[in-house]
């Protein structure tokens, strides 16, 4: 891994670059907040945004995706790849996306997604102001970043760049990179030391500890008295950057001969998850709103934990913010259970 | 990243598409359907294997396979016509075609049994998928000992492959006992919800081996009858029916605690999940 110094001078230039050869994916603002969009102009990028209202797992996994095209004739898979660069996410959301990679190539190997995200080149970036709700300095803290190709941290001037893989290395010759001096380096280690203790929300506990109290807590009257307020609409599954559940539905085109099978983001929460038809009605393996938000932590605190060495979550806080019952915040609840 | 393992974009969605031989309406709502491959390879699975059964422009459904793979070229789904694809699939006919994703999930273990007592306990649609293992029973009679077949359904017209029922009640090779919920004036068999087709037997012995395939609320009230007899939960095994999009273990609707019914089941052990909430 190399290090370099961009400053914020140029930093436009460099941008440009990167969005002459490939197409950009990269917070911009969207009216009070601000999401992952493609970079049409360079203005437009704003590396100060406290978080995006979706996670970056867009880039690979959009809300709809088609698996299959289908006619007369017969069907094809719709996998089809674009070298793309993701600009500007957070370490948080790289954990995350490193998250939904074991996901996705874990015993069956998903190219739907995989090839997407083989795809695209990855350049993170510090954490500059923090979103009210995270708390990614308590969760997932000591996992290390992986998956991506460069990393940019603010500091004074400009940014501390590290170049992690050869495709990040090769972006360093469309900018006006230097070397970082030692001072720049360490005040970039510092930076995101910092962004780690300043942010708002803190989780207790160690993976190993959350994985075993939240596992043994299932018959607790917690998971109740919370979902007492659930609405069940499933907004904290879907801005989760470790949700990865979808529906699969078939769809015509308008000339009634061809047409789609996609994918579809889809929420445990929602009543409907776990229903199957039968006979004169349904019949639904979680019927009550208590267990399907219990299912939701289990999930992500306990069951992936054991898969991942960590609970599946990166402390983004994007669920405790999209939740209108304000029920959804895992250090909220985590903690609770912590102290049972 | 870590995996490098299929860099040719093979997608785990594509089916395979599937001649339908023949379909009957068997019930009034399920359509029995001979399928083959159309690439003229033969369909290999385990009995209790599932596939994913689909038609484009409508979807896919999880359905048990419901013949041995022992039984010649052809294979067997049972659609229980009910939504929009079981709807679409129940509409297809002779010289039509499905698409079939799999095998898919875990079957029976076939070697386990053989040389075994083996009891089968099916409630309604649940023949279907150990049929799969009546059928390999059946074609291999020497390799397994007593065998003895428990099928509950609700009324005299819900019960499934007639033909089937018939050859199974005059054979000596096996033990077959029924019974309805609801009888009609024809019906001279048992009444009674299908625990009460233990207490007429005795050929259920703490040796035996045991599958379990029916509705949600009948697994708990059948394994109360094997506890009492002695069976061990090691020797049970239950076959489960959840929501399955996918059938590869990604997209989580088929989820019980850390197993995915789709990969790790359809067919469990029941020592294995039995502190598994939300399993049973």
């Amino acid at each position: 891994m190399k290090s370099y110094f961009l400053s914020d001078q140029n930093l436009s230039a460099f941008v440009e670059g990167l969005m002459s050869k490939y197409p950009v994916i990269a917070p911009v603002a969207k009216r009070s907040r601000f999401v992952f969009d493609k970079l049409v102009d360079v203005s437009e990028l704003r590396l100060d945004y406290d978080t995006t209202i979706l996670p970056p797992k867009k880039v690979f996994f959009p809300a709809k995706q088609d698996l299959i095209h289908f006619n007369k004739d017969g069907f094809t898979s719709a996998i089809d790849p674009q070298e793309q660069v993701l600009l500007g996410a957070h370490p948080h959301d790289i954990k995350g996306i490193a998250m939904s990679d074991i996901f996705y190539s874990d015993r069956e190997y998903d190219n739907n997604y995989m090839a997407n995200r083989k795809a695209t080149i990855i350049i993170g970036s510090s954490v500059q102001n923090h979103y009210k709700h995270a708390f990614f300095g308590t969760m997932n803290a000591d996992r290390g970043l992986t998956g991506h190709d460069a990393f940019m941290t603010k500091i004074e001037g400009g940014y501390a760049v590290d170049a992690v893989t050869e495709k990040g290395e090769s972006l360093v010759a469309l900018g006006a990179f230097e070397d970082a001096t030692e001072a720049q380096v360490a005040a970039a280690t510092e930076v995101n030391r910092k962004a780690e203790e300043d942010c708002p929300e803190k989780l207790n506990g160690t993976a190993a500890e959350i994985r075993e109290k939240v596992r043994n807590s299932f018959d607790s009257p917690v998971w109740d008295e919370f979902a007492e307020k659930c609405f069940s609409c499933g907004s904290c599954n879907i801005v989760c950057c470790t949700c990865y559940c979808f529906d699969v539905q078939d769809e015509w085109n308008v000339d009634g001969a061809s047409g789609s099978r996609f994918r579809l983001w889809d929420a445990c929460l929602t009543t409907e998850f776990s229903e199957v038809t039968s006979p004169g009605g349904s019949e639904n393996f979680r019927e009550d709103r208590g267990e399907r938000y219990r299912h939701r932590f289990m999930r992500k605190a306990a069951y992936l934990n054991e898969q991942l060495g960590g609970p599946a979550c990166t402390g983004c806080g994007r669920c405790s913010g999209a939740c209108t019952a304000d029920i959804a915040n895992p250090a909220t609840v985590i903690n609770k259970i912590l102290e049972q | 990243m870590t995996c490098t393992c299929n860099d040719n974009n093979e997608s785990i969605f594509l089916p395979h598409v599937a001649d339908i031989i023949d379909a009957q309406m068997i019930t009034s709502t399920e359509k029995h359907f001979k399928l083959k491959l159309q690439s003229g390879e033969r369909f290999d699975y385990e009995p209790g294997q599932i596939v994913e059964a689909g038609l484009f422009g409508y979807g896919e459904v999880p359905l048990g396979l419901a013949s041995s793979p022992t039984n010649g070229e052809s294979f067997d789904l049972v659609v229980r016509v009910l939504g929009k694809v079981t709807k679409a699939l129940g509409d297809l006919n002779a010289g039509d075609t499905m698409t079939i994703r799999g095998p898919l999930g875990n079957g029976f273990p076939v070697d386990e049994f053989k040389g075994e007592d083996v009891l089968i306990v099916a409630g309604g649609i649940g023949l279907c998928p150990v049929r799969s293992m009546i059928e390999y029973i059946l074609h291999h009679r020497a390799d397994f000992g007593k065998f003895t077949l428990f099928f509950g359904a609700k009324t005299p017209h819900d019960l499934l492959f007639e033909e089937d029922l018939e050859a199974w009640r005059c054979d000596s090779c096996m033990h077959y006992m029924d019974t309805v919920d609801t009888p009609d004036a024809a019906w001279k068999g048992n009444v009674g919800v299908i625990t009460t087709l233990f207490e007429k037997t005795t050929e259920i012995t703490p040796a035996t081996k045991v599958i379990i395939c029916g509705p949600p609320i009948m697994y708990k009230f059948v394994i109360r009858e094997l506890d009492m007899i002695g069976v061990p939960r090691s020797n049970i095994f239950v076959d489960l029916e959840r929501r399955m999009k996918c059938g590869v273990g990604k997209c989580g609707h088929c989820q019980i605690n850390d197993k995915y019914v789709c990969m790790d089941g359809p067919v469990f052990r029941y020592s294995e999940i039995e502190t598994l909430e939300e399993a049973i």
